[in-house]
């Protein structure tokens, strides 16, 4: 009676465990899935990004804001995969991201930037 | 060779001619607000000229690319000014820094005009690698300085870094071109 007693605690236990890390893992999931994309922003200001180089996690997006009395662009800067082509002042442009970027202005081609995301 | 020698002897007569007014500027007495109103117009348009026959005479992606960045954004810088003195209520004032700047330009656009083809896109760039450097020194050391209103202060020291932006630019450009 007793080692049937045992048996059933033990059991019992054992649910309890696997309850618990059941628990956990969808706690670490659903704090994955719920990670809400941030929004950063780039001043162009004085022929500058600021920051020149800025850290975001997969999925931010960045808005670059052109302050400059000048036409800018952010153009990709291995291949000009992409552009966003001139803006002027007052204006903004945004990209969602999805790996590291090195950029630069097309226009103004000393003027350069990076986007690391975070690992 | 001669030709080589002789045509590296005009360059380098153009740029100091071209370096001479700026560089008087740095004698020169003391200017007024108007004054230095004008010889920021002056300045500006001046490389604005220097695209238009670059865009006129060049087939190089380079040089034209680099042109039209100089009509645009000098003629923003312009516009800026022409708006802060209309603002303002100021005149610009013709003095001896922007007549001689005016004089040693026409010296210029006539060797730009003139050079062949072959060697217009040297040329030019050279000619605006030291135009730059020029205009960043008379602007940091004579325009800056001596302006006495703060907003005038204020619109010189935005258009420095653009200013440093193109003379990068340029030397980028010069480095390609003289491959």
């Amino acid at each position: 009676m007793q080692s049937h007693k045992f048996l059933v605690s033990k059991y019992l236990l054992i649910v309890a465990v696997l309850i618990c890390a059941f628990v956990l893992l969808m706690g670490f999931e659903s704090s994955e899935n719920t990670y809400k994309p941030t929004r950063h922003t780039v001043t162009i200001f004085k022929m500058k990004f600021n920051p020149e180089n800025l850290v975001v996690n997969k999925g931010d997006t960045v808005v670059w804001i052109n302050k400059d009395f000048y036409q800018h662009d952010v153009t990709e800067m291995t291949s000009r995969k992409w552009t966003s082509k001139p803006f002027n002042q007052g204006e903004s442009w945004s990209k969602v991201i999805t790996g590291d970027i090195k950029y630069y202005c097309d226009l103004h081609k000393v003027m350069k930037g990076t986007i690391t995301v975070a690992k | 060779m001669k030709t080589k020698a002789r045509y590296k002897l005009t360059i380098i007569c153009a740029l100091v001619m071209a370096t001479s007014g700026l560089m008087m500027a740095q004698d020169a007495p003391k200017l007024t607000d108007p004054e230095i109103a004008s010889v920021a117009v002056v300045a500006n348009q001046i490389d604005i000229d220097y695209g238009k026959v670059a865009l006129k005479r060049s087939k190089n992606k380079e040089v034209t690319d680099f042109a039209n960045r100089m009509i645009e954004d000098h003629s923003a810088v312009i516009d800026q000014a022409v708006a802060l003195v209309t603002k303002l209520g100021v005149t610009p004032k013709d003095n001896a820094v922007s007549q001689s700047l005016m004089s040693q330009s026409k010296e210029t656009l006539k060797k730009l005009n003139s050079v062949s083809k072959k060697d217009f896109d040297k040329t030019y760039i050279d000619n605006e690698v030291a135009y730059h450097e020029a205009v960043i020194g008379a602007v940091k050391n004579v325009l800056i300085p001596q302006a006495q209103n703060s907003e005038l202060k204020d619109l010189l020291e935005a258009v420095l870094p653009a200013l440093e932006a193109h003379l990068g630019h340029a030397i980028m450009a010069q480095s390609k071109i003289s491959k």
